[in-house]
């Protein structure tokens, strides 16, 4: 017999109660930014890889882009600190034009749902093959409809394998003139 | 149905264990995501000291008498940009009755680049750099804008987070100057 069939129905019920109930705090919805796994990314020495990551704003909440349209707004910004010999650069998605309850005339540049930030990564001749990892902070600041959050930062960190170049295709050696017997 | 006492004595741990984590989370979310503090409203507006961008100290208590507008805002609050004017308006609306308007920077931008946000909006009332532990000692602002109303007695008339309509400010400063008028007419 299955040991959860001997727990009374009114003491499950109570339980899936609390456990509904932890979650209906009034004003508990605070905004949130998360970002995708990212699955170790093979790079090549002395060539420039693309990375994606992937983030998603929580329903209901918006962010500005990396350009918004005023001065004092705070835009979107991915810092991150490579290991010596690695180039990164990173590529912004452009935002999109909205305009909000609070502001109907006014259109701000913002990210809501899905984004990527692309960065671009590029080991130097010099680094050793091998794994290496990328830190950083996602730095944004998030409102809803009728009011603004303080700025955030969201810890990054992924992964990439710096592997060698392919050694160049060989060329056939050379046809020497004279014959052999 | 027998019923296995172990499971009896796991689900009753489980369900204190559940009330107690409930209690608990409640409590600190409700500190955490600026549910005001229960002794604001209805009590007396905290006191405190600030520098206002023309250099000045400015305490809370100087108003008293006053109705007072305590406005927590930020430059990167683009809601806090839309009532600003309505507080503009609504002090030289009722400015002569006893109303004052006070504005808290709650922002991390020089306060010259808060100066000229204010410019811009046309602000005729104190801005004030605001400190985080002014933000606690009114509940925690954790989002923009935050407003309090408070009376001429010195205290909370009503607190109000995000942004509202300009009818509800001005039904709020109505409620303000009326409160603690007898006081003020006993002085």
């Amino acid at each position: 017999m299955n040991r959860f069939s001997s727990i009374p129905v009114p003491v499950m019920l109570l339980a899936a109660l609390l456990a509904i109930a932890q979650d209906d705090i009034p004003g508990r919805k605070v905004p949130s930014v998360v970002m995708s796994p990212v699955p170790t990314a093979s790079v090549t020495r002395g060539k420039s890889s693309t990375v994606d990551l992937s983030f998603r704003v929580g329903s209901g909440f918006h962010i500005n882009s990396n350009t918004p349209k005023s001065e004092f707004l705070i835009p979107t910004s991915l810092k991150l600190e490579a290991p010596t010999d690695i180039v990164v650069g990173v590529k912004y998605p452009s935002g999109e034009d909205r305009s909000f309850p609070f502001s109907p005339d006014e259109k701000l540049n913002v990210y809501t749902g899905d984004f990527t930030v692309a960065v671009s990564v590029r080991p130097l001749a010099s680094v050793l093959p091998g794994k290496y990892v990328l830190r950083g902070n996602l730095k944004y600041q998030a409102c809803d409809n009728a009011a603004c959050y303080p700025p955030k930062q969201l810890p990054v960190q992924f992964e990439v394998k710096v592997v060698k170049a392919p050694p160049p295709p060989r060329k056939n050696p050379g046809q020497s003139p004279h014959i052999h017997t | 149905m027998r019923r296995d006492p172990i499971v009896l004595i796991l689900v009753a741990l489980l369900v204190t264990f559940m009330l107690a984590f409930g209690f608990h989370r409640a409590r600190r979310v409700s500190n955490q995501i600026g549910a005001p503090a229960p002794n604001t409203k209805g009590g007396v507006a905290p006191d405190f000291t600030l520098q206002s961008l023309d250099g000045k100290t400015v305490r809370l208590s100087d108003f008293r008498g006053k109705a007072v507008l305590l406005n927590f805002w930020a430059t990167w609050c683009q809601p806090c940009k839309i009532e600003m004017p309505w507080f503009v308006e609504l002090q030289k609306q009722y400015g002569g009755q006893g109303l004052q308007v006070l504005g808290i920077a709650m922002d991390d931008a020089s306060p010259a680049d808060i100066a000229k946000f204010a410019k811009d909006l046309g602000v005729n009332y104190p801005v004030l750099v605001g400190k985080e532990a002014v933000g606690d000692a009114y509940g925690g602002v954790q989002f923009l804008p935050a407003t309090f109303y408070i009376g001429r007695d010195g205290k909370v008339v009503d607190k109000v987070f995000g942004l509202k309509g300009r009818g509800e400010i001005e039904d709020d400063i109505k409620k303000a100057l009326g409160q603690g008028q007898a006081v003020q007419a006993q002085k």
